[in-house]
């Protein structure tokens, strides 16, 4: 296969957008969903089920098309069989999917976790950006508060961007780029050899700096005009600390950087990082995938 | 007969850790203006209170003081106190280790880190191993294995509070250079006293030593369920404890509670209690729900109470002037450094640092501090080794912390972190 055209492509605009499908009684509503941001980022659809392919399937699927009144001139329907995961991450390569869509549940039961829902697979292995919906509704959500990880990482910059761009589309209130600050080392570092005053001086400065990392990132962010746009920093461990903030802010949408590394069963057992958010959902979450790392 | 503290005995014990730890803050926190580690002025307190120099110049005053020859019940008592110290130590130790960055790092920190151990292991096992009498030991082959498998284990293991501080202070500790480092280094210290406390059960001080097969079994199992379960538990209990009870005393008695029914495990079962204390200090010290400030408690309660009367009862025990062996600490220098420049600077290269900054990277592992004279310490109660090598180890420790952050600031090349 060639995947050229993919390297290096830009996280947005959203030419093309995938939907996973899966014949669950919330079929109605995802659709519902992707037919919106569809005809708000004047994106092609291409709806993806993996699995047998039968009349009665085919039939409910063209039935909602026309129920949704979704633009079928610009929308493909894909049929295939076979790994669930690997195939729908495999067609949305050939067909360069710029976002894909999948409905998730908010949390797995523990067995469900470990062991890997399509959803939380996707999300894992995914080389496109993907929005887990947590509670579709078919007249669409309404992303107002977004809440967007300001990590130190080079895609950060891009998530950034891209969640700017999806913002000003579907007509977001505001923007939280958020970053943790996690100090376990800090403490190590002080426990013995730092006064009181050293050690808060020491903290302090920790968080003044990564608080100027974050407004360096928001100063760099492309045109927001009608996006409130502000920076935020909050304690506590990567990922979990981001998870708890935005259940907080009772935030619309998540966004966070694709994963560095590939995720496997050992980072669910000892969660970490973008795990701590797929264990329980705090809302809708977008992963942007940059590309920039291939 | 229960045997009680008498009147006398009270104070005489009293005195003794009174002593310590007034005189072990003292000279630290002069040690401090001179830029040298904490844990260097305890352990100069030891020495001058010690048989090194007190036990000299007075040795009516060390007797009277430190009585763990000629009195017995003072002699119980300290031990106690000493022995619940290395146990708190390596709480902290465990607390430090967040498997959560060493995942982050992935294979860059595994890499690493198993490269900046298996090398100094393989060095110092095959030179303990063959040539025991370099070391001034004369060895039957079943003790030879067990003193080659510690040398290995001494030379590997790193110093992550040195670490830590060394990168603060250079302010690398966010970077790509320093996270490596660390998480290399709690990599390094998860393995090493995973693989020290199979060493200890094997020499089966003070019980029926056992076999290594159940070893590693119970090791296996105990950890993974602290790990996998006790974690989980862990996590639900901590909001309730942290909100419910007094604070922060609720925290710290239901923690350190913990550790002490961990290590009695781990102790009744024939593996050392140090093990027992490191995992119930990793399943503590990782947990999301644990507060800063409960964490930040923890580490002032141990490390300004427990580390002092540990470090300065080193002194008590051991001649450092006797047993300086210029030869034996000679050698251990060289196989240290050999061992870790090496092995560390080649796992670095492998995930593609520049030659430089793969020294760097190198150099901050090389540090040894605490860690490694608590390891000796074990190992000097086991048997394992001799004086003259637990001193060497000791001097080792901190030429090695000492020259860590000079070296890493030479090689480290600014430009290139991030």
């Amino acid at each position: 296969m060639d995947y050229s055209k993919l390297k290096r492509r830009s996280s947005f605009p959203f030419e093309t957008i995938g939907v996973a499908i899966a014949f669950s009684p919330r079929l109605e509503s995802l659709l519902g969903e992707a037919r919106i941001l569809a005809d708000k980022f004047g994106a092609q659809l291409l709806l993806m089920h993996i699995g047998e392919r039968t009349r009665t399937k085919e039939a409910k699927l063209d039935e909602l098309i026309r129920k949704l009144r979704i633009d079928e001139k610009k929308t493909r329907v894909i049929w295939h069989e076979g790994d669930p995961v690997n195939t729908l991450l495999e067609l949305c390569k050939l067909n360069i999917v710029d976002l894909l869509i999948a409905g998730a549940m908010q949390k797995e039961n523990v067995l469900k976790y470990y062991l890997g829902s399509v959803a939380r697979k996707i999300s894992r292995k995914a080389k496109c950006s993907v929005l887990l919906l947590i509670n579709p509704v078919k007249e669409g959500t309404r992303f107002k508060k977004i809440v967007v990880n300001g990590a130190e990482n080079p895609k950060t910059i891009h998530s950034v961007n891209a969640t700017v761009y999806f913002g000003k589309h579907i007509n977001a209130k505001s923007i939280t780029v958020a970053t943790e600050v996690h100090q376990d080392g800090l403490t190590m570092a002080m426990a013995t050899e730092s006064t009181v005053g050293e050690a808060s001086k020491l903290r302090k400065e920790f968080s003044e700096d990564e608080l100027n990392k974050v407004q360096g990132i928001i100063t760099k962010v492309s045109e927001h005009e009608g996006i409130e746009i502000s920076e935020k920093l909050i304690k506590g461990k990567p990922g979990y600390a981001i998870r708890q903030y935005a259940e907080s802010k009772k935030a619309d949408l998540l966004v966070i950087n694709s994963p560095d590394v590939k995720y496997g069963i050992i980072d669910r057992l000892f969660t970490h990082d973008m795990e701590y958010i797929l264990e329980d959902l705090p809302c809708n979450i977008l992963i942007v995938h940059s590309r920039i790392t291939g | 007969m229960i045997a009680n503290l008498t009147h006398d005995d009270l104070i005489i014990f009293l005195l003794a850790i009174s002593t310590m730890l007034i005189l072990a803050r003292i000279i630290s926190e002069l040690g401090k203006k001179m830029k040298l580690p904490m844990v260097m002025g305890e352990l100069i307190v030891g020495i001058c209170l010690g048989p090194t120099v007190l036990g000299k110049l007075l040795p009516g005053v060390h007797h009277y003081l430190f009585p763990l020859t000629t009195n017995s019940n003072v002699s119980l008592a300290l031990d106690g106190i000493f022995s619940i110290s290395v146990i708190m130590l390596l709480f902290v130790a465990g607390m430090e280790v967040q498997l959560s960055i060493v995942l982050r790092q992935g294979k860059a920190a595994i890499t690493t880190g198993f490269g900046s151990m298996i090398v100094p292991f393989a060095i110092g096992f095959a030179a303990a191993y063959w040539l025991p009498s370099v070391f001034g030991m004369s060895l039957e082959s079943s003790s030879r294995l067990l003193f080659a498998l510690f040398l290995g284990t001494a030379l590997s293991i790193s110093a992550l509070p040195v670490i830590a501080r060394i990168l603060m202070d250079m302010n690398l500790f966010k970077t790509k250079v320093g996270m490596i480092i660390i998480a290399a280094a709690m990599f390094n210290d998860l393995v090493g006293w995973l693989f020290f406390s199979v060493i200890l059960s094997m020499s089966g001080q003070n019980h029926t030593s056992m076999s290594i097969v159940h070893t590693v079994i119970y090791v296996i199992a105990f950890g993974a369920f602290m790990l996998f379960i006790g974690r989980r538990i862990i996590d639900k209990a901590l909001p309730w404890i942290q909100t419910k009870l007094s604070w922060p005393g609720g925290v710290l008695a239901m923690s350190l509670g913990l550790c002490l029914l961990c290590a009695a495990f781990t102790e009744s079962i024939n593996i050392h209690a140090i093990l027992g204390a490191f995992i119930a200090g990793i399943a503590i010290g990782d947990s999301i729900k644990l507060r800063e400030q409960a964490r930040d408690i923890i580490h002032q309660f141990v490390t300004n109470f427990f580390a002092p009367l540990f470090f300065v009862s080193i002194g008590l025990k051991v001649d450092f002037i006797n047993n300086f062996d210029a030869g034996i600490v000679g050698i251990i220098l060289v196989l240290a450094y050999v061992g870790k420049v090496v092995g560390a600077t080649g796992g670095a290269l492998l995930v593609g640092l520049s030659k430089r900054n793969a020294l760097a990277v190198a150099f901050g592992l090389n540090a040894r501090g605490a860690m490694e004279i608590i390891l000796g310490t074990l190992a000097l109660n086991a048997g394992l080794i001799s004086q003259p090598i637990f001193v060497a180890l000791v001097i080792m420790a901190f030429v090695t912390s000492l020259t860590s952050g000079p070296l890493m600031r030479k090689f480290v090349e600014p430009e290139k972190i991030g």
